[in-house]
């Protein structure tokens, strides 16, 4: 159906050759560009499987001789894997627990409850929206030591809600909520929290599912603020441990090995897209239409 | 209800108007306070620490306005805003046209459009760092790239040196990012309605004037909205340079967020580093109200 459908160009359009060649030469180029964005990750899976000598005869192989799965077990050796993934999930479920009660709860406040000063409110959080949280990275850093909550993973699961962003994407989806919903059921006799938890987190599950991939991805992402609030390589979530173990211009580890620890780290952040593609692609879009 | 309503007294009242706002006000708390002590504190104290001389152990004391000095007269300063301004002229060049250009281009694909976006938003999802790791070799003297470019007769590059590793550092970037932004100029370029591609051709445009007179138009305010977001971003950028380069060699690539980190924690000088978070601040501000005045004029 929709294939027949046009857009800039008809099928008028393709009956003329000049056309035909810009539209050939479009496709060729979109096929070079998505070539570019798998190779990469092909080549660092099939290196990590080479012996050093492959990798790095000049020029390279493309596939590796043998599959030298033994590479990964020499990953898992190099650096604590196991250690640095359970605290990236720690990290993660705590940060969205505290994130999403924190601004759930507010968002419905200010959306569907009576606030006291609402307008001041709403305005003392999105007047941090214009503020980059790089200009008090460091001020945040201080704050955090001052309040003893440096390694540990209370230093991220509290801060999570501080987010103006979030919390007014949130807001904006409750506003599409009819109040009516929520005032039959205060007559039925169902108090706020039922009113919170029965009705509106049910038929909110596409922002909170966009929410979740946000801090999902930024946690899997965060290496450098990480590195600075966990001071014990105990505490390290992955990507710190990578970028203090892995990825630094002084290391030893041999780059075949290297590439089967970046491998595996790909996985899991690869098996989540592909579970919440559909969300990904509307979180998108519901983050796009801010301007 | 009605007798409660004919003994009401001022006390009554009170404690009703309490009640009619009391979860309201619970709900509210646990964010305000979140936000107070994780958002505005960090926030009043980075402009208050830039006035200070930053201790732990002897406490911080006032000393005017010396950390702006100290900062603003040394070279490394001069360094890190012209190779930020470098850097971020570099994305705008390199990065800023290539979604716009790609996601219409996707649009029209008749098949396999979600392989192309799924393709492009790839990298947005692996770690950062796993990225850099990767480029850093692809970027080798023998890495990857350098067998390709030998290998179809060209001159081995070097990507690393003083006039290359930023502009090596963007090309990186501009592949990492694009993605996302193409989903997001894909949104808004498939909204278009079609009836004015259709009236156009009757009327005898060709294909690139529909292109310029409807599509861009269409996305117009989406460009400059993601245009100032990318100049905010790239402004602050230093986590690429720090993880592929560690702002070398001989400083080319260090920004001034990188050097802002090294005052912090390299040279555990708190003080200059809030200093210069501020300056930052203030140039953000100020951008962001010279966009909202011309949001405000486009919009008349």
């Amino acid at each position: 159906m929709k294939n027949t459908e046009r857009s800039i160009l008809s099928s008028f359009d393709f009956k003329r050759w000049q056309v035909k060649l810009g539209y050939s030469v479009m496709v060729l180029i979109i096929t070079l560009i998505i070539v570019s964005m798998l190779y990469p990750f092909l080549n660092t899976f099939l290196s990590s499987l080479k012996t050093t000598g492959e990798f790095f005869a000049f020029p390279a192989p493309f596939f590796p001789k043998d599959w030298l799965w033994h590479n990964y077990i020499e990953a898992w050796h190099v650096i604590p894997m196991l250690m640095f993934l359970k605290n990236t999930l720690m990290i993660f479920i705590g940060t969205v627990t505290f994130a999403l009660v924190f601004i759930g709860m507010a968002a419905f406040a200010l959306s569907h409850m009576r606030v006291p000063f609402k307008k001041m409110v709403v305005l003392f959080f999105l007047s941090t929206l214009m503020i980059p949280s790089a200009t008090y990275l460091i001020p945040n850093f201080l704050n955090l030591q001052s309040l003893g909550l440096l390694n540990s993973y209370w230093a991220f699961w509290l801060p999570a809600g501080a987010n103006a962003f979030y919390l007014l994407l949130m807001k904006n989806f409750f506003d599409g909520l009819h109040k009516e919903l929520f005032e039959a059921a205060r007559i039925d006799g169902a108090g706020e929290f039922l009113c919170f938890f029965r009705i509106a987190i049910p038929l909110s599950v596409p922002i909170l599912m966009t929410l979740v991939i946000f801090y999902f991805s930024s946690t899997w992402n965060e290496f450098y603020w990480s590195s600075l609030v966990m001071l014990e390589k105990d505490m390290y979530p992955l990507a710190t441990g990578i970028f203090r173990y892995v990825v630094y211009s002084g290391s030893t580890i041999q780059w075949n090995v290297k590439f089967a620890v970046l491998s595996m780290t790909m996985v899991p952040p690869l098996v989540f897209f592909l579970i919440f593609q559909r969300y990904i692609i509307g979180g998108l879009n519901v983050a796009g239409v801010k301007g | 209800m009605a007798s409660q309503m004919m003994t009401s007294s001022a006390a009554v009242k009170k404690k009703r108007n309490w009640n009619l706002y009391m979860w309201g006000t619970l709900f509210v708390l646990p964010e305000i306070i979140v936000s107070i002590l994780f958002l505005w504190i960090p926030i009043i104290k980075g402009v208050l620490f830039s006035f200070q001389e930053v201790d732990f152990v002897k406490g911080n004391v006032y000393v005017g306005l010396r950390n702006y000095i100290d900062i603003t007269s040394s070279s490394d300063f001069y360094i890190a805003i012209k190779n930020t301004l470098y850097y971020m002229g570099l994305c705008v060049v390199i990065g800023f046209w290539v979604p716009a250009a790609v996601a219409i281009a996707v649009s029209e694909l008749r098949r396999f459009q979600g392989l192309a976006r799924v393709a492009g938003y790839m990298p947005s999802i692996i770690p950062a760092i796993v990225l850099y790791g990767m480029w850093v070799w692809f970027y080798d003297p023998i890495g990857p790239i350098n067998a390709f470019l030998t290998g179809i007769g060209l001159p081995a590059a070097d990507f690393f040196t003083k006039g290359m590793s930023m502009i090596s550092i963007v090309i990186m970037e501009t592949w990492q990012n694009f993605g996302g932004a193409v989903l997001i100029y894909l949104a808004s370029v498939v909204g278009i309605p079609k009836d004015l591609y259709e009236a156009a051709e009757i009327d005898g445009a060709s294909v690139w004037q529909r292109i310029k007179f409807i599509t861009l138009p269409h996305i117009r305010s989406l460009l400059l909205l993601m245009f100032l977001l990318q100049i905010i971003n790239t402004s602050q950028s230093f986590q690429a340079q720090l993880a592929m380069t560690g702002g070398g060699p001989d400083n080319a690539t260090l920004t001034y967020m990188l050097l802002m980190n090294r005052h912090a924690f390299t040279y555990l000088n708190f003080g200059r580093a809030t200093a210069m978070g501020t300056m930052m601040f203030v140039v953000m501000m100020v951008l962001s109200f010279f966009y909202l005045k011309m949001q405000k004029r486009s919009e008349l």
